[in-house]
């Protein structure tokens, strides 16, 4: 076996670890910045993993979709966020309702739950175990970032995480989809994140914060 | 090309209203894109009723398509129309300026159009995300606390619950690549109802797929406990938009629903999905149902209505049968009806009265007589009175729970009914009766705005009394899809 081909099947194989190491470091980032590049290296794993996958199935369709995401989540989306963090003025801090102790037990059974959850559905076909409970501990990461974390920004970052999630959980059991439903796909995912921008700089200006829990007149 | 003018019309129409600065122009410029819309759409409904059903690479139009687009044409006809007199009392601000507002519009109408229209699992999963992307500035268009924080909630709502659809698409996509079908076909509407009922897919993903598909569009249907952005959304959204996503995007999100519904129930019976639906379509009708009673603001209570009818549709579509099906999809259109005017009539409440708040609102019988006749009706229309048409699709619904001896869903839809009966009167009677309180410089009227308001009440008297051939043929075809 060839160089490559040893290295491509070590990435797929292993990337489910380090996919597991940013999720844990995701509960216990303190920082916006910290959780930010967090992401990005999230999304640098997975560029990895598509690029693995590319090149064991030499397929041009996924080379084109990893050099996509590489664009888009790892240079693109951490960037806008920066410029939208020195733009809002925002304070730094993620504002967590959990201490960093609780978020990373919380994870850790999320985890714990993913491969449990998975056990029953890899049986019959032949997906790596690993990688389709990591795609479920992401989904159910950013749910808990979304709903834990105060900040506006925070949240859109919690639902990136969560798409991550999607994105691999495709990635793994099918190989992705076609290429025009992701690059659909990415584009949604792009176009809403702008709003939620704009939308963060109306709170901005409307309520002079950007803590997305102490939106409440609308009850009931 | 058939396929591609009703997509192409509103896409191009909200580029060219962007352009227009002048009001005047751009009332006309909207009325002639939906004027060119709607021919579009007439054209397309008479070609798929002629040779059953066209087909594309990425889109397909049958009758079930043919229905939800029939809705859409008529309520955007009746809400644009509306719109223009309605915006005559809205303020020049940098975004919400009417040409923003149109553009924004026809963007809304190009996705919801799109998700009718879409033959592939993929292309609906991207076309429902952008109905909330097109309708979130909408949501939010006003710029005040309210309308901000709706809108973010919105956003994010909708944007996590569209997001387990996805999940459930791919899972779905997997069940079909696993029982053999190639990697481009997996995700064709036609291809796979053809392949759901010759070949084997796993029962278990299926399933899977589904409840994830059902919590995802469901959160757009609006179903309980997924329905927490709707009342906010509906009440701080400027009146025609309210209109639109009650009338229209929920209807949207229940087709796209659905369509997985047909190719699930073929694959693994009619059991799992039916009783999913009908235990969401419950839950959604008692809840939204009590809500209602304890509402404070009118276009809240409105849509709280609209979750409750949610609810009654998806447990028509549960139950199946003819009658059930019938009487769900007929009640699509017919709750689009009356809730337009329902929210229409709450818009002029509020440019008489500058409020929303029923308990601030008394004597509006004598001081504001049109609004109120549009308000009665309305309500008599949506509590399910005779001789309103809602009452024919409810009543079939209700025989078809009878008839398959479901006496426990027949009797808490019965029993939840009656409960919104006493809560529509209630409040409608608090805010009707009584001496008026409020000094009224001079009601508005708008020719155009009632002229909308009176075609919606006819209609929803002519259908309660006998549903136009036309409207019947159209109904059948649809219906024949589903089954």
């Amino acid at each position: 076996m060839e160089f490559a081909d040893v290295a491509a099947v070590k990435v797929v194989s292993t990337s489910a670890v380090f996919l597991m190491m940013t999720i844990v470091l995701l509960a216990v980032a303190r920082r916006i910045s910290t959780s930010i590049l967090v992401f990005g290296l999230q999304s640098a794993i997975i560029t990895a993993q598509v690029a693995g996958t590319a090149y064991l199935e030499r397929s041009i369709e996924a080379w084109v979709v990893a050099g996509l995401i590489f664009v888009v989540k790892v240079l693109g989306i951490p960037y806008a966020f920066f410029w939208l963090m020195e733009k809002l003025k925002s304070r730094r801090d993620v504002q967590a309702a959990t201490t960093p102790a609780q978020s990373v037990l919380i994870v850790v059974i999320m985890i714990f739950v993913s491969y449990a959850a998975v056990r029953s559905y890899t049986f019959g076909i032949r997906v790596p175990e690993d990688a389709l409970a990591a795609a479920v501990a992401l989904i159910l990461t950013g749910a808990f970032l979304m709903v834990s974390r105060r900040k506006a920004l925070m949240q859109m970052l919690g639902l990136l995480v969560l798409e991550n999630g999607i994105f691999l959980a495709a990635l793994t059991t099918t190989f992705g989809m076609p290429l025009i439903i992701e690059m659909g796909i990415l584009f949604d995912v792009l176009i809403g994140l702008l709003l939620m921008g704009i939308f963060a700089f109306r709170i901005r200006d409307t309520f002079e914060h950007l803590d997305v829990s102490r939106l409440r007149r609308l009850r009931g | 090309m058939v396929l591609l003018w009703p997509l192409l019309i509103p896409l191009l129409g909200s580029i060219a209203l962007l352009g227009c600065r002048d009001r005047r122009i751009a009332n006309w410029a909207a009325l002639a894109f939906c004027a060119a819309e709607t021919a579009a759409i007439g054209n397309l409904v008479w070609r798929v009723h002629k040779s059953g059903a066209l087909e594309g690479q990425y889109l397909r139009a049958d009758g079930l398509t043919s229905f939800f687009l029939v809705n859409i044409a008529f309520i955007m006809v009746l809400s644009l129309v509306y719109a223009t007199g309605y915006l005559q009392h809205m303020g020049e601000g940098r975004f919400t300026s009417p040409r923003w507002f149109y553009a924004l519009v026809n963007l809304f109408l190009f996705t919801m159009v799109g998700v009718c229209l879409s033959a592939n699992l993929g292309v609906l999963w991207i076309m429902m995300e952008a109905t909330t992307l097109a309708s979130a500035l909408l949501v939010g268009f006003y710029n005040t606390e309210g309308a901000i924080e709706a809108g973010w909630k919105y956003l994010v709502v909708c944007t996590v619950g569209i997001a387990f659809a996805l999940f459930g698409t791919i899972v779905f996509y997997l069940a079909a690549v696993k029982a053999g079908m190639s990697h481009t076909s997996a995700l064709d509407w036609s291809a796979l109802l053809a392949a759901v009922s010759q070949k084997q897919f796993d029962p278990n993903l299926m399933r899977l797929s589904f409840v994830f598909i059902l919590v995802g569009y469901g959160t757009k249907v609006g179903f309980v406990p997924m329905h927490s952005w709707l009342p906010d959304a509906h009440a701080e959204a400027p009146t025609p938009i309210s209109a639109m996503l009650s009338a229209i995007l929920l209807n949207c999100a229940m087709y796209a629903l659905l369509r997985y519904e047909i190719l699930v129930s073929r694959a693994i019976g009619r059991e799992f999905p039916g009783a999913l639906l009908v235990f969401f379509g419950l839950v959604s009708i008692v809840v939204a149902g009590l809500l209602i009673l304890v509402q404070r603001d009118l276009k809240r209570m409105l849509a709280y209505s609209s979750v409750e009818h949610m609810g009654i549709i998806a447990m028509g579509m549960g139950l199946g049968g003819t009658l059930g099906l019938l009487g769900a999809l007929l009640h699509t259109f017919n709750h689009s009806v009356a809730k337009s005017l329902l929210f229409f009539g709450a818009g002029n409440v509020r440019h008489n009265f500058g409020t929303l708040r029923m308990d601030r609102v008394t004597g509006m019988g004598r001081s504001a007589p049109l609004t109120t006749a549009v308000l009665v009706v309305g309500a008599l229309a949506i509590v399910g009175m005779p001789p309103f048409s809602l009452f024919v699709s409810e009543f079939a619904i209700l025989s078809e729970s009878f008839l398959q001896s479901r006496y426990l869903v027949g009797g808490v839809f019965l029993t939840v009914l009656s409960i919104v009966f006493g809560g529509f009167v209630y409040h409608l009677f608090r805010m009707t009766c009584g001496e008026p309180q409020q000094v009224l410089p001079k009601p508005h009227f708008t020719r155009t705005e009632y002229a909308v308001m009176f075609i919606a009440g006819i209609l929803l008297l002519f259908f309660g009394i006998r549903i136009p051939e036309v409207f019947s043929v159209l109904l059948h075809e649809a219906v024949k899809v589903l089954q």
